[in-house]
């Protein structure tokens, strides 16, 4: 038995793959936002959150210190261009991390978050990986460009299932946090609700759970930090960085460069792991002829004259 | 229920057509509505890879011969390729190029493929053409497309083999095809005939910016949403251990791949195994596709019984026609751990064809001109009940039989046996 009947011929297949998939890095969200209604968007299936399991960071042979680094980034309708930065950063950030040590197995997720209230697709959640296969994470991720312009996103179900679907090997073997940024410029709503946790994730939770009782429950696992990013719709605003200032204490970080978003992480885990001051970390951004140096030297200010220690005694005392 | 369907002959029995009726969820509208099935969420490939040619013709005249897609397409259903898939993606390319020009949107957008299947290049198929050239009259009936030199460069190089996953690395895929031309040249003391290394990576990651390569999460989710039929390829008489060596091909095409994506779905979420149900499918007559044994061939039936997809193959040599070989569908059932339920196909070719006859060891048998008869008989020489009868090429032509109430193995509803 058997065919042969299909041509394989290499010189146009890349061509017509590229003509059948368009050309936006974001193929996935492209595709299905073009030729598809509204009422039919679903994430895609490598990003669904549906009955997620566990999300794992684990130590291997090639990787045996792992370290969880999760990148959560609001794709509603005023932050559309933060993930397109991230996707054309990325190897800056991947390579920022490792050419210059400041941790040795970075293993990278990336995820999404909208509004549970209108969106029809308000969280997605990639893998932790060790290589670029989070590359086709980033471009599987839905732009579903909705929101609801009250200053409230579902944060709280990201933090939720970062707290309740992750298992992380540098926590649980070597006692490290890993670190979780949100990237966004909205206020969370103040409860993950059990309803959305059922429709969203699957899980069945008796009762609603303050953002408070979510974030310490997080913290144990990972250090959480929230950038705000210049060009979003409340950059600067008092009311949105004062409740997550009054959430993740000086962890929240005000950046005037939206280019500068994949350095910022990178020295902040760099400042985290001890393996540099900040001002060793801005030699490295010049080192690599990065322009984003200015941006990222005022946005981390705070976090850099303090080390890593003095974290944990902040976390220890909010539990 | 999930159902898998494995051929017990040599392949060609119509896995395809029966799969297509499987997820034909609109014509099954008949049955009263306590049994009607929920609709198939995927078709599941589990062995071969593009060398699969299983063909469904729609109600309105569509035909097309699915190789990498699941037979489920016409039908809206998607497709998974598995981890145990070999994937071509220039293959790929134009088969939905012609689903495309048969009305699907969007053929890509129904397909995901398991980061962990090999990948077929060209340079497994100028080793595969090279090889079998190499054989002179002593050919095994390859295809010609590198099937087995996938699996076989897997075997002896293990990490090394290319997969679906090296496509989102144009380094890393780099690397490996150039190591894999390089070991496949020197085995063959030159330069294969194929593409340079960078126009087959340049393909290959457009590949990966086109199709969604999943994760080791997504086939147990699937599965745990509802119905799913796996797609089985070629036939378990040409299985890499049951077959009948040479003329075997280099995969498991018994239910053991299938069953263990359902274990290991299992135990992914901590679940029982929802139950699958085993569902072979062979004809009314025995076929086989290239050389190799074939006991109840007989070469008078070939002009009573034309071929519409099946020709004479450049790699396979010619389409071979037999009896109804008893023996061998039955060792092909015992070999594979038995089956719940059959799916007789071709059984229109009973009333055109009177010298037709059901051939086991050294007894012929001649259940007479009605093909209930003959659906009735082949049941009994294979002790399984036939659930599903097939008299065409359309979806319309498929007869559930405990629908029509006739079958005497199936008791209804209660059994489980719902396909």
């Amino acid at each position: 038995m058997g065919s042969g009947n299909w041509s394989t011929n290499v010189y146009d297949a890349a061509a017509r793959f590229r003509a059948a998939s368009g050309t936006g890095a974001f193929a996935y969200s492209d595709r299905v936002t073009a030729s598809a209604p509204r009422s039919t968007w679903a994430a895609h299936p490598s990003l669904d959150p549906k009955d997620i399991g566990i999300r794992e960071s684990r130590d291997s042979a090639e990787h045996p210190t792992s370290l969880a680094i999760a990148v959560l980034f609001d794709v509603t309708g005023s932050m559309r261009a933060v993930p397109q930065v991230l996707q054309t950063k990325l190897p800056e950030l991947f390579g920022l991390i490792l050419r210059k040590g400041y941790t040795e197995h970075p293993q990278i997720l990336f995820g999404a978050v909208g509004d549970a209230t209108c969106d029809r697709v308000p969280l997605q959640l990639g893998q932790f990986e060790s290589d670029n296969r989070m590359d086709a994470d980033l471009g599987n991720i839905l732009l579903e460009g909705g929101g609801g312009g009250q200053m409230t996103e579902s944060y709280e179900l990201a933090l939720y299932a970062m707290a309740r679907h992750t298992s992380i090997d540098c926590h649980e073997k070597r006692g490290r946090r890993g670190y979780l940024f949100l990237i966004g410029d909205e206020m969370p709503y103040g409860r993950v609700k059990a309803h959305e946790v059922r429709r969203v994730l699957g899980d069945e939770i008796a009762e609603d759970i303050p953002i408070s009782r979510i974030v310490a429950e997080l913290k144990r696992t990972f250090d959480i930090y929230y950038i705000l990013p210049a060009g979003s719709s409340y950059v600067g605003n008092p009311e949105v960085l004062g409740f997550w200032r009054k959430l993740l204490g000086q962890n929240v970080i005000e950046l005037d460069d939206l280019d500068a978003v994949c350095e910022t992480i990178a020295l902040t885990v760099g400042l985290g792991e001890e393996a540099i001051d900040l001002a060793e970390g801005l030699d490295d951004l010049d080192d690599i002829g990065s322009a984003a140096g200015e941006s990222v030297g005022k946005a981390l200010a705070a976090l850099g004259g303090r080390d890593r220690g003095d974290v944990v005694v902040t976390n220890m005392r909010l539990l | 229920m999930h159902t898998i369907v494995v051929d017990l002959g040599y392949g060609d029995a119509g896995k395809g057509t029966v799969v297509d009726r499987l997820c034909a969820t609109a014509t099954a509208t008949a049955t009263a509505a306590a049994a009607r099935p929920e609709p198939v969420r995927a078709v599941v490939r589990f062995n071969g890879g593009a060398q699969a040619a299983h063909n469904v013709v729609t109600t309105d005249g569509r035909h097309h011969t699915f190789a990498q897609f699941g037979s489920g397409t016409l039908q809206g259903v998607p497709t998974h390729l598995s981890r145990f898939m070999m994937v071509d993606p220039l293959a790929l390319t134009a088969e939905a190029d012609h689903l495309r020009a048969l009305g699907v949107p969007d053929p890509y957008g129904l397909l995901t493929v398991d980061r962990r299947a090999l990948l077929t290049t060209p340079y497994h198929a100028a080793a595969n053409r090279l090889r079998e050239l190499a054989r002179g009259e002593a050919r095994h009936g390859s295809c010609g497309m590198g099937i087995g030199e996938t699996a076989r460069y897997h075997l002896d190089h293990g990490d090394d083999a290319p997969t679906a996953a090296d496509c989102l690395s144009r380094p890393r895929l780099i690397r490996k095809l150039t190591l894999l031309r390089d070991r496949l040249s020197d085995e063959f003391g030159g330069p294969l005939p194929a593409p340079p290394v960078p126009h087959c990576a340049a393909a290959f990651t457009a590949f990966a910016r086109t199709v969604a390569l999943a994760a080791e999460d997504h086939l147990p989710r699937v599965l745990a949403r509802g119905p799913v039929v796996f797609e089985g390829a070629q036939g378990v008489l040409l299985d890499e251990t049951h077959g009948f060596h040479p003329h075997t091909t280099w995969s498991t095409t018994t239910f053991a791949n299938a069953e263990t994506l359902l274990a290991e779905a299992a135990d992914h979420t901590g679940t029982q195994p929802r139950p699958a149900l085993r569902l072979g499918v062979v004809r009314t007559y025995t076929t086989r596709h290239g050389p190799g044994p074939h006991a109840t061939e007989d070469p008078e039936l070939a002009p009573l019984l034309p071929e519409p997809h099946n020709g004479h193959g450049p790699w396979q040599g010619p389409f071979r026609v037999g009896h109804f070989d008893a023996a061998a569908h039955r060792y092909a059932a015992n070999a594979c751990g038995g089956v719940d339920a059959l799916a007789v196909t071709h059984l229109d070719a009973v009333p055109r064809c009177p010298r037709l006859r059901i051939i086991d060891g050294a007894q012929r048998h001649a259940p007479g001109p009605d093909p209930e008869d003959w659906s009735a008989a082949i049941g009994e020489v294979l002790g399984a009940p036939v659930v599903l009868e097939s008299y065409g090429p359309t979806a319309a032509d498929k007869r559930d039989r405990r629908e029509t109430g006739k079958s005497k193995y199936v008791s209804g509803k209660s059994s489980g046996l719902y396909v």
